[in-house]
């Protein structure tokens, strides 16, 4: 069947009232991921709806603090735990915060560099 | 006031199938609440990217766990083919869903054995796991793996099967599905199997989107998602309807994996009746260059891999996030006011695969 | 004399019987469930094994607690054959229970707390029955003595079919078996580890699973008296019965799934007052 797969890019600013949309719209939370880009991240929120999947695409500085969605979905809590704990992504207003405890690494935030 | 007492829970336990480690604040025996803590099997697989070159990455991929394995691979391969426009021939699409069709056989069968041992039901336990060792000699006689058998690589498959091996795999079926009958009649009627598994945990359709529950979890809450429908692989040939149940309790998701392993031996029928000959792979030039999100339905629920290649022979990411990620957390609010003897039974109903959400 | 015979023979073949029976046990469920099993004396080597190892307690009372409800059970068992009352014999049995129930307090682990708690239920759905057994023997041959009770002319049974049921079901709380095994099981894989005897390793541990033997050879024991009179034969069909009610336990075992403590509780209350009540209030009206 056809369904989309789309990623769309966003700034900071409308982020969270998107992602407000997407809940009232009866969006559910697909996945949470982060790359490293020189100098910074690309956040991919991807959201489910019946087939339909859409990516909303972050991309934001080293020292940038980002929301954290749980508030809207609060299932969130791991995946950006992960994201905080393995690349380092600053994330605030987490519900469940495990301070970087999530996995039990010996060496700091290992997907930030290479080697 | 009942005096609070806090029981720890794995990530040693006999009960336990997973390493995943709950403190259970417990009032006599009632859950109050459940604080989860993983992390004992992380291995940093995402982060091999960068030293295995993405055709190497394929074993990297299918070893992330053992139960899902395959479908591991088959994912990652799907997504890489997509980024590079491969067009991967039809023979080697529906032999990907067979392994896969039987990948969710074997699943299934494992995690009915673990339920009935989690109940005390040794010979229940036993029965499901005799049956599971005819479909894992199936893979070893076709691949010569029982577990872990790679046999995907981008462009296709590594193995061919011939007539004679499809005929023998359809005579196993048939005889696996002679054998399940009774054991799905016990579990289905069994009064002391119903009467632990019903009502518990129950779980809202719209409680299971807004917890982001996936697969089995999601579907017998009455929600109408298999992402088998999107007709990737052969699955856009075959005939087949997501299965659903209204109630949302164990009873439910006990019931529709059950009715999923009656409807993979429909869908490995179909497939075998209708594989066309031709090439099992073709052959990769190139680099990938460009990203995707790919989505599969694992046994546990839906699966995504991300891919971004960046035109060097080292991809730039890889993700992979897997169905029991996403059930956890309703998992956890599910706990929230049961009793202690539910534990097992409520932490197995989602079918929790540890390995792959830690990777 | 034939008293102090009795006793000695129980006293020193009960664990030697009891084993025997638990490997029987053990290779019957074994071949119910398609598996090979272990040797039938495996519950010998076992113990041999454990009376092997270093004890490793949190508290030096355990031992001491194991060791008293191990007396008292020999003790209770002894009253049996012995032919004496058999409500003093069911008292003492109850009295060994609470020392296994102390001694699995006594550590500190959360699982064996639990299990401890469960085994306090376990117990108040038991006695009731167990009481109103004695009492039914009473009325049915007018004397406690258990000497009396196996010279009648009519085996108990005719008149207590009712009460026979009920400490059928009673049995497979005390046996720990499925689907009764909430306080511990044989097998580990309940969500209390294994309940009461979580803490319990090496030489405590062994002196539990004799405790136990002795126990299922006192339980037999009491299925026996509901069929011996006078007769000689009475005792060979008595001994057959018995093998059967074990074997039923087994059985029963291996088909259904473990029930959780609630429901342990109200089935067995509800057992006791419908089969067991009903029993009692014919046999008070026939007097």
């Amino acid at each position: 069947m056809e369904c989309k797969n789309e990623i769309r890019p966003i700034d900071l600013e409308q982020f969270l009232p998107e992602v407000i949309r997407f809940r009232q719209s009866g969006w559910r939370m697909g996945q949470i991921c982060a790359v490293r880009t020189p100098g910074g991240y690309e956040l991919s929120y991807t959201f489910v709806k019946d087939y339909d999947i859409c990516t909303l695409r972050l991309s934001i500085g080293e020292e940038t603090v980002v929301s954290s969605i749980t508030p809207i979905y609060p299932c969130a809590f791991i995946q950006e735990n992960e994201m905080a704990e393995l690349f380092g992504v600053r994330v605030e207003n987490l519900s469940h915060d495990y301070h970087h405890r999530l996995y039990r690494i010996e060496r700091d935030t290992p997907f930030k560099e290479k080697g | 006031m009942a005096e609070r007492s806090v029981i720890p829970f794995g990530p040693q336990h006999p009960v336990l199938p997973e390493p995943v480690h709950l403190d259970l604040v417990c009032e006599d025996e009632t859950v109050v609440e459940a604080v989860p803590s993983i992390g004992f099997v992380h291995r940093g697989l995402e982060k091999l990217v960068e030293q295995k070159d993405f055709k190497q990455y394929v074993y990297i991929a299918e070893r992330v766990c053992g139960i899902c394995s395959f479908g591991h691979g088959m994912g990652y391969c799907q997504a890489v083919e997509h980024v590079m426009n491969i067009e991967v021939p039809p023979r080697a699409n529906y032999l990907r869903t067979i392994w896969m069709e039987m990948s969710r056989v074997h699943s299934h069968l494992l995690w009915l054995g673990l339920l009935a041992d989690a109940l005390g039901f040794e010979s229940l336990f036993m029965q499901s796991w005799r049956l599971r060792e005819k479909i894992l000699d199936q893979f070893d006689e076709m691949t010569g793996g029982r577990v872990i058998f790679s046999v995907n690589c981008i462009g296709g498959v590594l193995k061919d099967l011939s007539d004679e091996q499809l005929k023998t795999l359809l005579k196993v079926i048939d005889e696996i599905e002679a054998e399940l009958k009774p054991i799905l009649r016990t579990f289905l009627q069994d009064y002391t199997v119903a009467s632990r598994l019903r009502g518990l945990g129950v779980l809202s359709p719209d409680d299971a989107i807004a917890q982001g529950a996936v697969g089995p979890m999601l579907r017998a809450s009455g929600v109408s998602y298999d992402a088998r429908m999107t007709g990737y692989a052969a699955y856009g040939d075959l005939e087949m309807e997501p299965i659903i149940s209204k109630d949302g309790d164990s009873y439910a998701r006990c019931e529709v994996r059950l009715k999923e392993l009656l409807q993979s031996f429909d869908l490995i029928r179909q497939a075998v009746a209708k594989i066309p000959a031709g090439p099992i792979a073709v052959p990769v030039k190139g680099n990938p260059n460009g990203e995707y999100f790919n989505r599969i339905e694992q046994p546990r629920g839906e699966a995504f891999y991300y891919v971004k290649g960046n035109g060097t022979k080292f991809l730039d990411r890889f993700r992979l996030r897997t169905p029991t990620t996403s059930n956890i957390p309703p998992m956890v609010s599910m706990l929230k006011g049961c009793q202690l003897a539910d534990v097992p039974l409520l932490i197995l109903t989602i079918d929790p695969c540890i390995s792959c959400t830690e990777r | 004399m034939i008293q102090v015979i009795s006793v000695i023979a129980y006293l020193v073949g009960a664990p030697l019987l009891g084993g025997f029976l638990d490997g029987c046990d053990r290779t019957v469920s074994a071949r119910m469930q398609g598996r090979q099993g272990p040797p039938l004396l495996q519950p010998f080597y076992d113990l041999s094994k454990l009376f092997h190892k270093q004890i490793l307690a949190v508290n030096s009372l355990q031992l001491l607690l194991n060791l008293c409800y191990l007396v008292l059970l020999a003790i209770a068992g002894a009253m049996l054959f012995a032919g004496a009352d058999i409500l003093m014999c069911l008292f003492i049995l109850s009295t060994a229970d609470m020392f296994l129930i102390v001694a699995a307090a006594s550590d500190s682990s959360p699982y064996s707390s639990i299990g401890a708690n469960r085994e306090m239920i376990q117990v108040m759905a038991c006695e009731p029955l167990t009481l109103l057994m004695a009492v039914g023997f009473y009325l049915t041959t007018g004397s406690f003595q258990v000497k009396d009770i196996i010279a009648q002319p009519v085996s108990a049974v005719v008149m207590m079919p009712g009460l026979l049921f009920g400490f059928f079901v009673i049995m497979a709380v005390k046996l720990r078996k499925s689907p009764f095994d909430c306080a511990t099981s044989h097998h580990a894989h309940q969500e209390i580890v294994k309940g009461l005897t979580t803490e319990m390793s090496g030489p405590t541990f062994a002196i539990m699973n004799i405790a136990e033997y002795y126990e299922i050879i006192l339980m037999l024991g009491i299925v026996a008296i509901f069929f011996i009179n006078a007769t000689w034969w009475s005792w060979i069909v008595a001994l057959v019965l018995c093998a059967v009610a074990f074997f039923l336990e087994t059985l029963w075992d291996n088909i259904s799934a473990r029930l959780k403590w609630m429901t342990l509780f109200k089935g067995c209350w509800i057992v006791t007052l419908l089969a067991g009540g009903i029993n009692i209030l014919v046999l008070m009206l026939i007097r």
